[in-house]
């Protein structure tokens, strides 16, 4: 019976809206972060062999690919943060309403960016 | 309470600890990461610095294991590959940590 359940028409027959794109990006993010973490825990765990082992991962996080790792996940963490937050607030009853839900889900986009260059400027202690 | 009920209550308690963790740890990654690998030990070394990365660690992976085998549910048909992925991921949610938190805990 379960095999003769219908299937839900495929993402191509939709029309796109930002809702359905916030709500693929939300669950492709969660899987990328959960990848990134088992990094981060490989990353500490590296710490266990010494500064000189240590000396080709810090080679790795001082170059352009590095920094740019780390902007990213900063993104990803930002925008997951948010989106969460979004969620919660559904959770709650609230933000249902279309326009609302368009609303919160420009603001999902554009703070998320803007929580990147403020985690940026804050790890530098620019701020 | 129904099995759903509780997992989903969990799901979300896990992720309203996860949000401000979360926001800690990347704000003192992007502080940390490219610096020498003295000053991360001495980061990682402070008691602070291992009570909130432990709890980040223990949040991120029972909220993403119970997500992901959400993910599982909707686009895994057949029961018995279902069953032995879930199964190897909470037992890589349990394992992972552990390693990660005793190491960091054995840093000084």
């Amino acid at each position: 019976m379960y095999e003769k359940n219908p299937l839900s028409p495929h993402l191509q027959i939709y029309r796109w809206h930002l809702s359905m794109i916030l709500s693929i990006a939300h669950r492709i993010i969660g899987v990328v972060n959960s990848i990134a973490i088992i990094l981060i825990c490989l990353w500490s765990i590296s710490l266990l062999f010494g500064e000189e082992n240590y000396e080709i991962i810090k080679f790795f996080f001082q170059s352009l690919i590095g920094k740019l790792l780390i902007t990213s996940l900063s993104w990803s963490f930002s925008f997951h943060i948010l989106s969460e937050i979004r969620h919660l607030i559904w959770d709650l009853g609230y933000g249902f309403d279309l326009k609302i839900s368009k609303i919160t889900g420009i603001i999902t986009i554009i703070g998320s960016l803007v929580l990147t260059v403020l985690i940026s400027l804050l790890g530098k202690n620019l701020i | 309470m129904h099995q759903s009920t509780k997992k989903w209550l969990v799901i979300k308690f896990s992720s309203i600890i996860l949000i401000p963790l979360m926001f800690w740890f990347i704000v003192n990654l992007a502080s940390i990461y490219d610096e020498s690998y003295i000053e991360i030990v001495n980061f990682f070394s402070k008691t602070s610095s291992k009570a909130l990365y432990s709890l980040f660690l223990i949040a991120a992976f029972s909220f993403f294991s119970l997500t992901i085998s959400e993910v599982f549910e909707d686009y895994i048909k057949d029961k018995k590959i279902k069953n032995v992925a879930t199964k190897i991921l909470y037992v890589f949610a349990i394992i992972i940590p552990l390693i990660t938190i005793s190491s960091i805990l054995s840093l000084n």
